[in-house]
C-alpha cells in the first residue's frame, strides 16, 4: 500500500490491486452504500463468477443480493430492466459480451428506450457488466469485442476502462448513474495491477478521457488492453518518438475535447481498439478529431484493430488477428 | 458414419468401444489441458458417454445432430475421427475446422454433425431448422439436438421445441441432465423436477430415462426417431447423467463433494455396460482389456500426430469470412500485418 | 395418544417411456403435490394425527410439508436421500417401526418398494399415473380420510385390509444366482436388455406369473385375467406361457399397455398354489417385475413362485362405507 497521506485510510490512500479486484471493490462499496444495489447473473454467487470477479461477495451480501440466475439472459436482462424501472439498482452480469445477442431485445427496445418513450417519466438505473476480448484461445463465440454496438445505439452509455483505477472509479459512477450503463471488461487485463484509490467516494465521471502519458509527436488513443500495451510501447520509444497515450475510458459519451486538444498538440493520431475496423469505434474517434482538428492533422489517421474477422481459435491465428503493441508501433512508424 | 446396431452383439461391442473412446479422448484432453498443452477451455464429457453413444446409435447415418460446448462425446458418438478432433483441439491446420474452431466448435456437416456450440441453448433451433429441411425435401432424416439441463432455461430452446412440435418436424430433443449448469444445481435453475415435464406444454411426449444406461437411451431415442420419421413430430427425452470432471478443466467445484460424485461413479455407464456384456458372454475381460489398450494407443497416436501437425498459416485468419471477396478484409489485413504496413 | 401416518410420494413415478409408447400421460410434480395436499386434508377427518413424509431431492416433499394444513403436525423422516427406489424402502422400514398406516403416491413399482419393508403396517396406495395395477386411482382426500380412520383404529385394520400376494423370483445363471420379488406380476421377455424398463412390445412376452388376475387390469395380470380370475388376496397365483412362433395355442385378447389391445396365443396356463414353482428356461431375455424390465438373463433358469406375504392394503371404499355406517360422517 503506497500512502500519499501519512496515516489511516485518508482520501488519498491507494493500494495496488488487480483490475478484477478493483471492480470487486467498487461492487462491494456500492452494495454497502446502497441497499438497492444487487447483482444478478450466471454463477456470480457461490461460484464467484467465471472470471472470479464477484468472488466472495455472496458471503458478505447473501444470495438475495448476489443472485445466481438460470441460463436465461433474455429473462434476467429483462428482469434487470423491470427492477431498475421500479426502484432497484441492479447490476446484471453477462458472462461474455458475445452472449449479449441473446438478450439484445431487452437492451435495445426496453432498457434504452423506456425513458425516452415515456417522456422522461422513468429512470433506468441499471449497470450491465460484461467481458470482451480475445487472447485466451476462447474462439469466436467467447472472444468478441462488441462495445461499438452499444456505443452506437442511442439510450445506453458504453464504458470500457483500461486501468484498475478507472475501472473502480467508473464502475461506481455507472452504478450510481440513473441511466443504463454497459460496462465492458476486457478479460485479458483482469490480472493487470495498478494503484487504486481506497476512498469510498472516489468516482470518475462517465465521459471523461484520461491522458495516461503525455507526449509531443503522436497521440495514441487506446482502449482496454491496448492502453497498457501502448504505455509500454511509449516507454520503449522514449527518446525516439514522444508518444501521448489517452484512454477515452468512456466510449459513449466520448470526451472529444481531450482528444482534440491532444491532436492539436501532436498533429498525429493512432486509434487502437480491439473491435473490428469497419464502421467502428475507430471511425467515430477519427471523425470527431477530423471535425474539430482537421487543420492540425499532419498525417492520415491510423487505425489499429481487428480486420473484420472473428477471433479464431488456433493460437497462431488468434495472435495474427488481435492488435498488439507491434501494430501500434507500425502505425506510428507509418506517420511519424 | 458407421451405424451401430445395439441389438446385435457386434453393435454392442462397437458401442462399448465408442464409449471407451470418448472417455479416453476426454481424459487425455483433460490431462493435456492441465499440462498447458491446449489453448482455450475444454469441457469434458467423462461420465456422460452413454447418452451420446446411446442416442447416436439409434440414428441413421444421414441424420443430423446438434451439440453443445461439451461436444467431444457427441462427435465421437456420431463417428467423427478422434485424430482430426485432437488436431482441432491443438489448433492445427488439419483439424476439423482447420484450427479456427477449437474444442467448442468442432463440426462435420457432411457427417451430420452440425457443430458443437459455445452458446448455451443455440443448438435446438438449428436442429429444428435441419428437421424443417428434411420435412420440406421429404427426406427420411431426423435431427437430434443434445442440450444441457441449463439450456432448458433458455428462451430459444423453448421456441425451437414449440416450432418443431407445431409443425410436426422430425426432431428429437435430448436434454442431458448432468445435474449442474456450471456450478448451479439443476433444482436452483428449474421449478420442475424432471425436465421432460415441460413436454406437456408443447403437446408432445416427454419422458425421462436413465442416462447411465446406454440401452435405455438407445431404446428411448429409437422410439422417438421412429415417431419423428413417421411424421408424428418431436419427442423430448431427458437423460439423467453426471459429469465426473469440473464444468471446465480447472473448475474448483465448490458446489459439490467427492461423495456426490462417487454416488454416480458407482453407476458408471461404461463399467455397468461392460459387466452386462461380460455376463452375457458378448465380450471377455481379456478382450475388453485389449479393446481399451487399442483405444489408448489410438488416442496417443492422435495426440502425437496433432502435436507434430503444422499450424495454419497466419494468413488463414483472413480467409473464410465470406464466400465473396470483401475488399475491406484484404485492405485492413494487409494494413494490420506489420510487414504489410511497412510497404505502404 | 397420537397416531402417526407415513407418506411416501415418489417424485420419479409416472414419467417413463410409456409417455411415448403407451398412451400414458405425464404425472407431474405439481399434480403429485396437490394430491398429497388432499391426502393431508383428508387426514384431518380424524384427530391427533402426526404425519411423517419421506424426504426427496426434488423439493417435492419440502413443498408438501410447507403447504400442509396448519392443524396437522407434519415433519420429515430422518433419513439420507439417494434419489432411487432405496428411499421408498428406507422410509417404509422406518414406518414399519413408527407408523400406524402409510399412504403411498406412486405406481406399482413404488408400492412394491414400500411392500418390501413395510411389514404389517396398513398401506393406502394411490396411483399418480396410469398403467397401474395395485394402486387405486382415487381422490387424495378420500384416501387420506381412509388412512386416518385405519391408523387411529376407528376402523380396525383387520377388517379393512387385504393381504396382497407377491411373486418370488429366483434366477440361476452360470455366473450366479439372484433373487428378486414382484408384487402383482413377473414376466419373462424376449429382449436383450433392461433398456427403458417399460414393456414396449407385447410380442416380447414369453410368459410369467401373476399374484392377481383380472381382465379389468392392464398388463400381464390383465392377460392372465382373460383366462381366469384370481383375487389379489387369494393364495397362489396364475402362471402362463405364450406360444412362440409356429406353435399353437389359445388366442386371447389382452390389454398389454395403455392404448394397445393385442392378440396373443397362450400355450399353457396354470392356477398355482401358494409357493408352487413355475419355471422358464431363458437363453436370452429379461425378467420384468410389475411392468418394468428389471433383470437381464443369459442362459438361465427362472423360477417363479406365488407367495402370500405381501403388504396389507387398505380397502378404501369399505373403510369409508363402514365409517359412514358407524355414523362417523354425521357432524
Ligand atoms: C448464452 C450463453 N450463456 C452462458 C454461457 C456460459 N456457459 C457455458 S456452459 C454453461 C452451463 C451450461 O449448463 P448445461 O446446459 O447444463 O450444460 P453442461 O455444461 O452441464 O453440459 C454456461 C452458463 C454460454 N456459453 N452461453
Ligand atoms: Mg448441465
Amino acid at each position: 500500500m503506497s500512502t500519499e497521506t501519512t496515516s489511516g485510510t485518508g482520501p488519498a490512500d491507494t493500494q495496488e490491486m488487480t483490475f478484477r479486484e478493483a471492480i470487486r471493490l467498487a461492487l462491494r462499496e456500492e452494495m454497502e452504500r446502497d441497499e438497492d444495489v444487487f447483482i444478478m447473473g450466471e454463477d456470480v454467487g457461490k461460484f464467484g463468477g467465471v472470471y472470479e470477479v464477484t468472488g466472495d461477495l455472496v458471503e458478505q451480501f447473501g444470495e438475495a443480493r448476489v443472485r445466481d440466475t438460470p441460463i436465461s439472459e433474455a429473462g434476467f436482462m429483462g428482469a434487470g430492466v423491470g427492477a431498475a424501472a421500479t426502484g432497484s439498482r441492479p447490476i446484471v452480469e453477462i458472462m461474455f459480451s458475445d452472449f449479449i445477442g441473446v438478450c439484445s431485445e431487452q437492451i435495445i427496445n426496453q432498457m434504452a428506450k423506456n425513458r425516452y418513450m415515456f417522456g422522461g417519466k422513468t429512470e433506468m438505473p441499471i449497470t450491465v457488466r460484461t467481458t470482451e476480448g480475445g487472447g485466451s484461445g476462447a474462439a469466436s463465440q467467447h472472444s468478441g469485442t462488441l462495445h461499438t454496438w452499444f456505443a452506437h445505439f442511442p439510450g445506453v452509455m458504453a464504458v470500457a476502462p483500461g486501468t484498475p483505477e478507472s475501472a473502480k472509479g467508473l464502475l461506481k459512477s455507472a452504478i450510481r448513474s440513473d441511466d443504463p450503463v454497459i460496462f465492458f471488461e476486457n478479460k485479458e487485463i483482469y490480472g493487470q495491477t495498478g494503484e487504486v484509490p481506497l476512498d469510498e467516494n472516489y468516482t470518475l465521471p462517465i465521459g471523461e478521457a484520461n491522458v495516461e502519458r503525455e507526449g509531443e509527436d503522436v497521440t495514441v488513443v487506446a482502449t482496454q488492453r491496448m492502453v497498457g500495451e501502448s504505455l509500454e510501447l511509449a516507454e520503449e520509444l522514449d527518446g525516439q518518438v514522444s508518444v501521448e497515450v489517452i484512454d477515452p475510458r468512456s466510449l459513449y459519451p466520448l470526451d472529444t475535447d481531450t482528444l482534440v486538444e491532444s491532436v492539436k498538440k501532436t498533429g498525429r493520431l493512432v486509434i487502437a481498439d480491439e473491435s473490428p475496423l469497419s464502421y467502428g469505434t475507430h471511425a467515430e474517434i477519427g471523425m470527431r478529431v477530423m471535425e474539430n482538428a482537421f487543420f492540425s492533422l499532419d498525417a492520415p489517421i491510423q487505425r489499429v484493430g481487428v480486420a473484420d474477422v472473428h477471433i479464431p481459435f488456433s493460437p497462431v491465428l488468434e495472435d495474427e488477428v488481435l492488435p498488439h503493441a507491434s501494430d501500434v508501433e507500425a502505425a506510428i512508424n507509418r506517420i511519424v | 458414419m458407421v451405424v451401430i446396431d445395439i441389438e446385435t452383439e457386434d453393435g454392442q461391442r462397437e458401442a462399448l468401444r465408442r464409449m471407451l473412446t470418448i472417455r479416453a479422448f476426454d481424459t487425455k484432453a483433460g490431462d493435456l489441458f492441465a499440462d498447458g498443452e491446449l489453448p482455450g477451455f475444454v469441457h469434458l464429457y467423462v461420465g456422460e458417454e452413454a447418452v451420446g453413444v446411446g442416442a447416436c446409435s439409434a440414428l441413421e447415418a444421414d441424420d443430423y445432430i446438434t451439440s453443445t460446448h461439451r461436444g467431444h462425446g457427441h462427435c465421437i458418438a456420431k463417428g467423427l475421427d478422434p485424430k482430426k478432433m485432437m488436431s482441432e483441439l491443438y489448433g492445427k491446420a488439419d483439424g476439423y475446422c482447420n484450427g479456427k474452431g477449437g474444442s467448442m466448435h468442432i463440426a462435420d456437416v457432411d457427417a451430420g454433425m452440425l457443430g458443437a456450440n459455445g452458446i448455451v441453448g443455440a443448438g435446438p433451433p438449428l436442429a429444428t431448422g435441419a428437421a424443417l429441411t428434411a420435412q420440406l425435401k421429404g427426406e427420411d432424416k431426423v435431427a437430434l439436438a443434445f442440450f444441457g439441463d441449463g439450456a432448458v432455461a433458455q428462451g430459444q430452446v423453448h421456441e425451437a421445441i414449440n416450432i418443431a412440435a407445431t409443425w410436426d418436424l422430425p426432431a428429437v430433443f435430448v436434454v442431458e441432465n448432468n445435474q449442474y449448469g456450471e456450478g448451479t444445481p439443476v433444482e436452483k435453475q428449474h421449478n420442475v423436477q424432471n425436465l421432460s415435464e415441460t413436454a406437456e406444454a408443447y403437446n408432445i411426449p416427454g419422458f425421462t430415462v436413465d442416462g447411465m444406461d446406454i440401452t435405455a437411451v438407445y431404446e428411448a431415442v429409437k422410439e422417438a426417431r421412429n415417431r419423428a420419421a413417421d411424421g408424428q413430430g418431436p419427442t423430448l427425452i431427458e437423460a439423467e447423467t453426471y459429469r465426473y470432471h469440473g464444468h471446465f478443466e480447472g473448475d474448483q467445484q465448490p458446489y459439490r463433494t467427492e461423495e456426490d460424485i462417487d454416488i454416480w461413479k458407482d453407476r458408471d455407464a461404461i463399467e455397468s455396460f461392460k459387466q452386462r456384456l461380460v455376463d452375457a458372454g458378448t465380450i471377455t475381460e481379456d478382450e475388453f482389456d485389449e479393446m481399451k489398450a487399442e483405444i489408448d494407443e489410438q488416442i496417443e497416436t492422435a495426440v502425437e500426430e496433432a502435436k507434430s501437425a503444422p499450424y495454419p498459416d497466419p494468413s488463414e485468419a483472413y480467409e473464410d469470412m465470406f464466400n465473396a471477396t470483401v475488399p475491406e478484409i484484404s485492405q485492413f489485413s494487409s494494413q494490420m500485418r506489420a510487414d504489410g504496413g511497412e510497404d505502404r | 395418544m397420537t397416531t402417526t401416518v407415513g407418506l411416501v410420494v415418489n417424485p420419479a413415478a409416472g414419467r417413463d417411456i410409456r409417455r411415448l409408447t403407451g398412451g400414458a400421460s405425464v404425472s407431474n410434480n405439481y399434480a403429485k403435490r396437490r394430491t398429497a395436499g388432499c391426502v393431508l386434508a383428508g387426514l384431518t377427518l380424524v384427530e391427533d394425527v402426526d404425519v411423517l413424509v419421506m424426504p426427496d431431492s426434488s423439493g417435492l416433499a419440502d413443498r408438501i410439508v410447507d403447504d400442509a394444513p396448519s392443524d396437522l403436525d407434519v415433519g420429515f423422516v430422518d433419513m439420507p436421500v439417494s434419489a432411487s427406489g432405496r428411499d421408498s424402502r428406507n422410509a417404509a422400514a422406518h414406518f414399519e417401526q413408527h407408523a400406524d398406516a402409510v399412504v403411498v403416491l406412486g405406481g406399482d413399482g413404488t408400492t412394491r418398494d414400500v411392500a418390501q419393508t413395510i411389514g404389517d403396517v396398513p398401506v393406502v396406495s394411490i396411483s399418480t399415473g396410469t398403467n397401474n395395477v395395485v394402486p387405486t386411482p382415487i381422490d387424495g382426500t378420500v384416501a387420506g380420510a381412509a388412512a386416518g380412520l385405519v391408523a387411529t383404529g376407528a376402523i380396525p385394520a383387520d377388517e379393512a385390509t387385504i393381504r396382497h400376494g407377491t411373486i418370488e423370483v429366483d434366477v440361476e445363471k452360470a455366473t450366479g444366482a439372484t433373487s428378486i420379488r414382484g408384487l402383482a406380476t413377473v414376466g419373462v421377455l424376449d429382449r436383450a436388455f433392461v433398456g427403458t424398463r417399460a414393456i414396449l412390445d407385447p410380442e416380447d412376452i414369453v410368459g410369467g406369473v401373476v399374484s392377481r388376475a383380472s381382465p379389468a387390469e392392464i398388463g400381464l395380470s390383465g392377460l392372465a385375467g382373460g383366462l381366469v380370475t384370481h383375487r389379489p388376496d387369494e393364495p397362489g397365483g396364475v402362471g402362463f406361457r405364450l406360444a412362440r412362433e409356429g406353435a399353437t395355442g389359445t388366442r386371447v385378447h389382452g390389454i398389454t399397455v395403455p392404448g394397445t389391445l393385442s392378440e396373443v396365443r397362450v400355450a399353457d396356463y396354470q392356477v398355482l398354489d401358494d409357493e408352487e414353482p413355475y419355471t422358464f428356461e431363458v437363453p436370452r431375455g429379461v425378467v420384468s417385475v410389475d411392468g418394468e424390465r428389471e433383470h437381464e438373463v443369459q442362459d438361465g433358469l427362472v423360477t417363479l413362485r406365488p407367495v402370500s406375504d405381501g403388504p396389507r392394503l387398505v380397502q378404501i371404499e369399505s373403510v369409508l362405507e363402514r365409517a359412514a355406517h358407524e355414523g362417523y360422517f354425521r357432524a
